[in-house]
């Protein structure tokens, strides 16, 4: 077996299945692996697909032409997937998109097609839930700030949301745990920034005048519930614990 | 009634949060519009929750009632006039500062406004318009706004009021006008109706400008019978939803129980009819028996509308081409009310559609009831949402349910459950209820029902099935069809595939084979199969009447208990 370590981005995971593909070793014989998420195995060959414009080129060129512009999203946002397997899920679902071509995405019953479809709905589940749950606090100065610490990278999926919703607005989404952020200047576009912690953790703590408006919105929060309906169940399932540490009204 | 003039916006807010929280059509949803430069906001079509308060109900908008005080006396409602609660009220820059604040710190997607009414109608709409006027144009606010029309206020402000929301509404608040009379003194009929129709032919309007009006049988958004309301007379208002009031027709005045107990009937009665005959082409109207029957009402209704219906099927007729199919997987029957889009700058009239609410339980109407208004107010009145509300005994009342009485909140769910087969899945009001049979089964789902009551038309083959039959599947959604009708040209498809595609296999396995196969060897037998469904479906029935665990029973105290198949 043949593993090949992918950089954990969409670039990275692209260079290794070029790498997987023109190795010509069998695709039952070669598997796509993220580095550094799991431990060596002993009966493995590992090599490093290294990143190259050329080959990323050639794996979009030929998803988008040979099977479809949206295989090419499909693929885009299962890299984004926090789950382990995400750069082997991608090439398995390529194997199939070549041979079937655009008629791909419709054959779920066909496990690697079902398994992107899988990755794909948790990304854009997550992403979607956040575009709501996300918290802003402003700083003295106007400046946006918040925090979120999803499974899946959703950050592009939020930042485009955001740029069009408040384009007037300095912000900043920070995303706790890949450690970056993204960042929105006033009236200019959005782009994506990783730096060390510290300097991420410096920057939150700045002081924000949030006391009434979080207050208010508490206020809210709790009046707005009907006792006599009361169902936290119901408020588990659509609001999952997870994501409430950042989230004003129950902090 | 105390009316304060000093307080805090914390006590404000919790004042007037509290009273406005008993509305439940709180959804950001329907219409889809980006953001502007130099303006805060932009709409997603599908909508946003932004929270979800202990009840387990989304927070989506600042729902907040503009002021408490009220002249009406509606029984039913906390803010009544007789009640002795601390009164107070917004300014509009009040409501501004907040929508804005908390807009950008994205607690929420937008303003639901909603009031008492203060002095009179009029003045208190214009209070509500100023408002919006306010937030839209000083502060450009470019996110979702709901607004809550006051019966009886002058037409040209609920105009005004419609070019600054997204989505306006009207609470029918009572199935019937009797119910109307007893706990809404101030309220009539006419009244809740007359702007409802105010908006619907604003929406009309704006639609025909935008070019989304087409004629029946085409591609179109709206059907032509929709269309219609708007030429219809003054005079046969009241008459456009079904009146339970008056005697109730027996079961010999129409063809079917249901088709009968409807005064405007064009389309209905051949709807009716066809669905007891062949109740699994609902889907795909033919026009010819949609121009048949509406002719034959209009012959024997008479009255005002006659001319108007006629000539209505008339030009129904002239297009004797098969219609496409009415129901488009995914996509409401009753046809898109709204633009929906807000492309560039203009203002549009309502683009969100408008919605209305019914109170499940503070009278005592049937589910058949509640649903033929459903049913009747999207199809007449082109309403994008009807919402459900289970009451809440708040005011003690001798024309109310007991203070004691738990909110009826498996019957509220059993009604959404069947707008949403009306809307997306092509059941009509007469299907799932009757005269005879008219409330829900506690124990089963409405579809399961359904198809328990028509064992005759299954099991369906999936592989082979049109869309429309597998819509009507127990188990199956638009989504699980649409996958299966795509997936199906690549493969025959076998139960395991199914489960990949969302189909719930549970319910599902009772009515369907693959490639000829059941998945278990079955006796397709109404007693075994209900007994089978049934221990699928206590446990959930469970979970809703008992969401606090020290809660009595109340299974028993609204509905009619009953198992099907052996009554």
């Amino acid at each position: 077996m043949t593993v090949y370590l992918c950089e954990d981005s969409f670039d990275g995971i692209l260079c290794g299945v070029y790498d997987a593909w023109m190795g010509r070793k069998g695709h039952e014989n070669v598997r796509l692996e993220i580095e550094g998420t799991r431990d060596p195995e002993l009966f493995c060959v590992y090599e490093t697909a290294v990143i190259q414009r050329e080959k990323m080129q050639k794996v979009i060129t030929a998803v988008r032409g040979k099977i479809s512009e949206e295989a090419y999203e499909k693929i885009y946002v299962a890299s984004l997937s926090g789950e382990e397997g995400r750069a082997d899920a991608v090439y398995r679902f390529l194997i199939e998109g070549f041979r079937y071509g655009a008629g791909v995405l419709d054959m779920l019953h066909l496990p690697a097609v079902f398994e992107i479809f899988k990755l794909c709905r948790f990304v854009m589940n997550e992403g979607h839930l956040l575009i709501g749950f996300v918290r802003f606090a402003s700083t003295k100065e106007g400046l946006l700030l918040s925090r979120i610490g999803p499974k899946n990278d959703v950050l592009p999926l939020l930042a485009d949301h955001f740029a069009n919703r408040l384009p007037q607005e300095n912000w900043m989404i920070y995303d706790e745990n890949r450690r970056k952020a993204v960042i929105h200047p006033e009236g200019k576009s959005w782009f994506i920034l990783r730096e060390g912690e510290e300097m991420w953790e410096e920057r939150l703590s700045w002081e924000t005048d949030e006391e009434e408006y979080q207050a208010l919105w508490r206020i809210f929060h709790n009046t707005i519930a009907i006792p006599e309906r009361l169902n936290e169940r119901c408020q588990k399932t659509h609001l999952p614990l997870r994501y409430r540490p950042y989230m004003t009204e129950f902090t | 009634m105390l009316i304060q003039e000093q307080l805090t916006i914390q006590e404000k807010l919790r004042i007037l949060s509290d009273a406005a929280k008993y509305d439940v059509s709180c959804t950001s949803s329907g219409v889809e519009r980006k953001g502007r430069t130099g303006s805060m906001g932009s709409a997603s079509e599908a909508g946003i929750c932004h929270s979800f308060a202990a009840d387990g109900r989304c927070i989506s908008l600042l729902k907040i009632l503009f002021t408490n005080q009220c002249v009406y006396d509606c029984k039913y409602c906390v803010n009544r006039r007789s009640n002795d609660t601390v009164r107070t009220s917004f300014t509009p820059e009040e409501v501004c500062r907040l929508t804005m604040e908390f807009y950008r710190r994205n607690y929420i997607e937008g303003l639901f406004l909603s009031s008492g009414i203060l002095h009179n109608a009029n003045y208190t709409m214009e209070l509500l318009c100023r408002t919006l006027w306010k937030l839209r144009r000083q502060e450009r606010f470019n996110g979702y706004i709901h607004v809550k029309t006051i019966p009886g206020a002058d037409p040209e402000l609920i105009r005004q009021m419609g070019y600054l929301a997204d989505r306006m509404s009207v609470n029918l608040e009572l199935p019937t006008a009797e119910g109307l009379r007893t706990l809404a003194p101030g309220k009539t009929r006419e009244k809740i109706l007359q702007p409802m129709r105010l908006i619907q032919t604003g929406i009309v309007r704006q639609m025909e400008s935008e070019g989304m009006m087409l004629p029946a049988g085409s591609e179109a958004l709206l059907r032509a019978p929709s269309g219609l309301g708007l030429t219809v007379g003054e005079g046969e208002e009241k008459s456009r939803l079904p009146e339970w009031g008056q005697a109730v027709p027996g079961p010999g005045a129409g063809k079917t129980g249901a088709g009968g107990a409807r005064l405007d009937g064009a389309g209905t009665a051949a709807r009716a009819e066809r669905s007891s005959v062949n109740g699994m082409q609902a889907g795909g109207a033919g026009t010819a028996a949609r121009a048949d029957a509406s002719s034959v009402s209009s012959m024997q209704t008479g009255g005002a509308g006659t001319a108007v219906r006629a000539k209505m099927a008339d030009a129904v007729s002239a297009e004797q081409k098969p219609v496409s199919p009415r129901q488009r997987i995914g996509r409401s029957r009753y046809g898109t009310y709204g633009v929906r889009r807000a492309p560039d700058h203009r203002d549009i009239f309502v683009p969100a559609g408008q919605s209305t609410q019914m109170i499940v339980g503070a009278t005592p109407e049937n589910d058949f009831q509640m649903l033929t208004v459903a049913e009747a107010l999207y199809q007449k009145f082109g309403m994008k949402r009807v919402f459900y509300s289970a009451y809440v005994p708040v005011n003690e009342d001798s024309a109310l349910p007991a203070l004691t009485k738990q909110p009826p909140l498996l019957r509220e769910h059993r009604l959404y459950q069947a707008d949403w087969l009306m809307r997306y899945y092509g059941f009509d009001a007469g299907e799932l209820l009757s005269q005879e049979k008219p409330n829900f089964n506690v124990f089963l789902d409405p579809k399961c029902d359904w198809a328990l009551r028509n064992l005759g038309l299954f099991p369906v083959e999936v592989n082979r099935a049109d869309a429309l039959t597998l819509l009507r599947v127990p188990g199956m959604g638009p989504k699980s069809v649409e996958r299966i009708v795509a997936a199906r040209k690549s493969a025959a498809l076998t139960f395991r595939d199914l489960k990949k595609m969302g189909v719930v296999l549970k319910r599902a396995q009772y009515f369907i084979t693959c490639s000829g196969k059941l998945l278990h060897p079955i006796r397709m037998e109404q007693d075994f199969i209900t007994n089978a469904l049934l221990g699928e479906e206590r446990r959930s029935v469970w979970d809703i009447t008992h969401q606090d665990s020290y809660r009595q029973l109340s299974l028993f105290d609204d509905m009619h208990m009953e198992i099907p198949g052996r009554g």
